[in-house]
């Protein structure tokens, strides 16, 4: 409901109620007034009545004795003149009104009648007639089922010689007559008890309203004063008056009723007056707060109309629609937030899309660019260039943000010279996005270098010249993908790619791609490897240069995948460990190595197993246990295997990896570290591990032959590890000169495709079947 | 009341001649109230016939004069064969009427006119009108009653009756219709002692009022 139409409303019911109430109130104290009023009337009425009934009679008993005056007449009764007399009556009824005339002789007895029919003996009401003879008598009779005035005067002729009744009816239009001679607005009826004592009504004044006959039905008898009766929906006072009558007539009564409705009458065109005047008020009352509420909800709804135009995005400023009042103020303010709120998006809007720092559209805003010109126009060829900084988190670390910042910025300005018509956005943090419409993959290995060249210059500033380190990954459209994103997630590959190796610019190639979603599904393949004894151990001997013999090996796990063939542990090992896989994994490299060692054992072979433990596993707690269980299953002395981590593995939890270390330690488990020296460790740090075996990173080893730096390296390591109490074992060892310089320095173990691959079970045994001492020829 | 006087002084004077009275007979007539009675007409008549009785009196002629509109007198006794003359002393006529079963008469008396003499020779009531003038009334009570005396403003009338029974009535003009026969017989006694009879009549209103319009009922 509008506030238009609440307010209207409100002023008009309230108005309306006013009035009714007003009106009703009115309408009762009249309508008790006028009941008062009737039952006061219907007094002086009934005393009209009864003597307007009196006059009548007076006036039909002075005609009735002038009547008698007659000289004839009297000479025909005195003479017995009878048909003289009877015409003489008739005669004179007509005169008077009269149906019936009667000669009563002194004696009562009827001597002429002017009605025909049963001849009538003696005159009903004798006692009238007794009266009569006194002076003239009238009464009000029931006689033959109707109302008569039955008037009786004496003849004289001179004296008395008899009497002469007349019978004038009153019937309805006599009632209806005394009703108009009235100004009461009044109804007259007569009723008469007949012979059985059932009332009857004999006459009405008035056509329609029949007062009596309810109060007949009703049978509660006469009311002695006046009551409120209601016939046919019209309210009546009613009060009813016993009429003078003979003793020998039932009795009658006379029913005045008093009419509300037409009293009332006069009244309603008062009522319609203010029916008029009420209508007249409520319309003038709509019309009013219609307006008022007009004045009030306009502006309002103007100024929702805005609000909604405004969450809709149209900032346009509000028509001034109100100059003044607070609706005005309302309006003002209202302009004013829209401009703010209309700057403000704006501003959001290009933050939302572009960088602060350098003012380039973001990653967000570049991708959905992107995609709109290859929405636009699928078919085009193009090139994104993923350029990164790789240094800038370093750089961010040494000399603050305010100065990589400007840095960014210079970078971003270094960008858009040779790549002036193409899309720049800030990608990432150290990263630039370039899309170049139109280009081939020359044009963007061009302008890789380009930009290589451009961003190698060191950025300067004041005294400070920063190395950027650039890279450039590559991504085609549509070759490496249909999508804005794809392209994004591909370049970031070849960049990725790009950073770890010596190349400063890679082209995307899908198949080394590592983030390939085959990935995930190659997750539920291992799974099922797993149970499907696809996985295998195969061992790596390790030569003792000391004795010149095999008297180790490494486990190493193999997949024979179903689809992809043999399948070697980088491939899917970190796969494994990003997807919480590894554990399970361990656990059947642990049992399967171990039981290994058993059979060996069984034939007689002493080989020292050592197995790989992955970084995650040293978050197990319930290794240790795991592994005592297996040895104990398989009967297993713990010295008959290494558990091998990686330095990094080690350094990444110290001190969760140092508990389960201990653990395992305590078991009687030798421990070596992996792949040493390439990490960060310290043998401050080792001194605290509960370590047997340094192995040393396979790196240090490729290049042992030619290098200098790198065979002092490994010199060093092996000297500082006997010194403190390691054994040191050499992996990568690929050619006899490399063996025989770690025999020359003491190295303990040596590991390598030189002496021999990582080998099934089975293949390890004919080869230690064949060199049995291959140490002791090798030494040679 | 003169001429009441008078009628009564001429009965006076008849009796005369008779003996001295056997006895008094006081009539008192009163009406339903009680209030006296005037000029009721008492007869006696004697019931065994007796030489006693007074003479019968030739007949003569009463003169009944018109009046201010009024028959003077009210009520007058006649003997059968006496004659009324009517006599006009207004200066207006009168329409003299009777239907009275024993004498009808109707004539016009001109201002100071006189009527003929008119034989009564039948007993009974004969009212008296004036066709012009409605509240003239007479009446002329004929009788052959020996002893007849009219009841004077105290509603008593003395008769003096010789020795004997008599049947004696009271009349008067205004009685009810069907009232009874009022006869009381009377025996006079020796020694004379007045006795009385007691009459009471119910009486119609005086229509010599009527039809006034002031006077009448209504």
């Amino acid at each position: 409901m509008t506030f238009r139409l609440r307010l209207a409303s409100f002023l008009v019911v309230s108005l309306a109620l006013l009035q009714i109430i007003t009106a009703l109130l009115v309408y009762e104290v009249t309508r008790r007034q006028i009941i008062g009023e009737g039952e006061h009337q219907l007094a002086l009425a009934a005393t009209a009545f009864s003597r307007q009934l009196d006059d009548v009679s007076a006036r039909v008993a002075d005609n009735v004795q002038v009547l008698t005056l007659d000289y004839a007449l009297r000479s025909a009764i005195a003479q017995r003149d009878r048909d003289t007399a009877l015409s003489a009556l008739r005669n004179h009824g007509r005169r008077i009104g009269a149906t019936r005339m009667l000669l009563i002789g002194l004696d009562g007895a009827i001597q002429a009648d002017t009605q025909a029919g049963p001849a009538l003996e003696r005159f009903p009401f004798p006692d009238l007639v007794d009266l009569a003879l006194e002076h003239p008598e009238a009464a009000v009779v029931a006689w033959s089922g109707r109302a008569y005035w039955i008037v009786v005067v004496p003849v004289s002729a001179p004296t008395l010689i008899g009497l002469i009744a007349a019978a004038i009816p009153i019937d309805d239009a006599f009632l209806r007559h005394i009703q108009e001679q009235s100004t009461l607005p009044n109804t007259i009826e007569l009723a008469a008890q007949a012979s059985g004592g059932a009332w009857a009504v004999v006459a009405r004044g008035s056509e329609g309203t029949d007062l009596a006959a309810q109060f007949i039905a009703a049978g509660d008898g006469w009311p002695q004063v006046p009551v409120l009766k209601k016939v046919d929906g019209r309210e009546y006072v009613v009060s009813t008056t016993h009429l003078r009558s003979s003793k020998e007539s039932p009795p009658i009564v006379a029913v005045l009723g008093y009419s509300l409705d037409d009293a009332l009458r006069p009244y309603r065109s008062v009522g319609i007056a203010w029916a008029a005047l009420l209508a007249l008020g409520l319309v003038l009352g709509l019309f009013g707060s219609l307006l008022i509420a007009r004045g009030v909800s306009r502006p309002v709804e103007a100024l929702a109309a805005t609000a909604r135009r405004i969450a809709a995005g149209d900032y346009r400023p509000p028509e001034p629609l109100v100059q003044r009042g607070e609706l005005g103020e309302l309006a003002a303010a209202f302009a004013n937030m829209t401009q703010a709120i209309g700057e403000r998006e704006e501003q959001i809007r290009f933050q939302s899309g572009h960088d602060a720092v350098t003012g380039l559209p973001n990653r967000v805003a570049a991708e959905a660019a992107i995609q709109q010109q290859l929405s636009a126009d699928p078919g085009s060829r193009g090139v994104l260039l993923m350029v990164a900084l790789a240094r800038l988190p370093e750089i961010t670390k040494t000399v603050g943000h305010a100065i990589s910042d400007r840095l960014m910025r210079d970078a971003g300005e270094r960008i858009r010279g040779p790549a002036a018509d193409a899309l720049i956005a800030r990608a990432g943090d150290g990263e630039f996005l370039v899309w170049q419409r139109a280009a081939d993959q020359p044009r963007a290995i061009a302008l890789a270098f380009r930009l290589i060249d451009l961003l190698g210059e060191p950025y300067r500033e004041a005294d400070l010249a920063i190395d950027l380190a650039p890279a450039v990954g590559i991504a085609l459209h549509p070759v490496h993908g249909a999508k804005a994103s794809d392209l994004l997630q591909h370049a970031d590959v070849a960049l990725f790619a790009a950073l770890g190796t010596a190349e400063p610019v890679v082209v995307y190639d899908p198949v080394v791609d590592p983030h390939r979603p085959e990935r995930l599904s190659l997750m539920g393949d291992l799974r099922e490897a797993l149970d499907q004894q696809q996985l295998q151990l195969h061992y790596q001997p390790k030569l003792n240069l000391a004795l010149g013999s095999v008297d180790g090996v490494e486990g190493l796990l193999r997949w024979q995948h179903p689809k992809l063939g043999m399948m070697a542990p980088d491939s899917f090992i970190p796969l494994a460990e990003e997807t919480g896989n590894i554990r399970r994994v361990t656990r059947w490299v642990l049992a399967a190595g171990i039981a290994q060692a058993q059979r060996w054992n069984v034939h007689g072979r002493r080989l020292r197993v050592a197995l790989n433990l992955s970084a995650r596993d040293i978050d197990d707690p319930e290794l240790p246990q795991r592994i005592e269980e297996l040895l104990t299953v398989h009967g297993v002395s713990p010295d008959a295997i290494v558990l091998e981590i990686t330095e990094s593995a080690a350094m990444s939890k110290p001190e969760a990896a140092l508990r389960v270390l201990r653990e395992l330690a305590d078991l009687g488990i030798d421990l070596a570290i992996d792949d040493f020296g390439v990490g960060q460790s310290s043998f401050a740090y080792l001194r605290r591990l509960p370590v047997r075996e340094l192995k040393i990173d396979k790196s240090f080893l490729l290049r042992l032959a030619i290098g200098p730096e790198d065979r002092t390296i490994v010199r060093s390591i092996v000297e500082l590890g006997h010194r403190l109490g390691y054994r040191v074992t050499a992996e990568g060892v690929n050619d006899r000169a490399t063996l025989d310089y770690l025999a020359e320095i003491g190295c303990d173990h040596a590991q390598g495709f030189f002496i021999a691959r990582a080998l099934p079970p089975e293949a390890l045994a004919a080869f230690l079947h064949a060199r049995p001492l291959p140490a002791g020829e090798s030494m040679v | 009341m003169a001429c009441r006087s008078r009628v009564l002084a001429v009965l006076v004077v008849a009796m005369l001649p008779i003996q001295a009275m056997a006895g008094e007979l006081d009539v008192r007539v009163t009406d339903a109230r009680g209030a006296p009675v005037p000029e009721a007409v008492v007869t006696a008549v004697p019931r065994a016939s007796y030489t006693s009785l007074p003479a019968v009196p030739p007949p003569k002629t009463h003169v009944i004069d018109q009046k201010n509109e009024t028959f003077i007198p009210y009520i007058e006794v006649f003997r059968p064969g006496d004659s009324v003359v009517f006599h006009n002393s207004d200066h207006t006529r009168h329409h003299v009427y009777s239907f009275a079963p024993a004498r009808q008469f109707e004539f016009v008396l001109a201002p100071g006119e006189s009527s003929t003499p008119l034989p009564l020779a039948q007993a009974g009531v004969i009212a008296v009108g004036c066709n012009i003038h409605d509240r003239m009334i007479t009446y002329f009570y004929v009788t052959e009653a020996p002893f007849v005396a009219r009841s004077g403003d105290d509603g008593r009338a003395r008769i003096g009756l010789p020795p004997g029974t008599f049947d004696v009535r009271v009349w008067h003009p205004r009685q009810r219709p069907g009232s009874p026969d009022n006869a009381q017989a009377f025996t006079t006694t020796a020694d004379a002692t007045p006795a009385g009879l007691a009459y009471t009549l119910t009486l119609l209103p005086d229509q010599r009022g009527a039809p006034d319009r002031e006077r009448s009922g209504y």
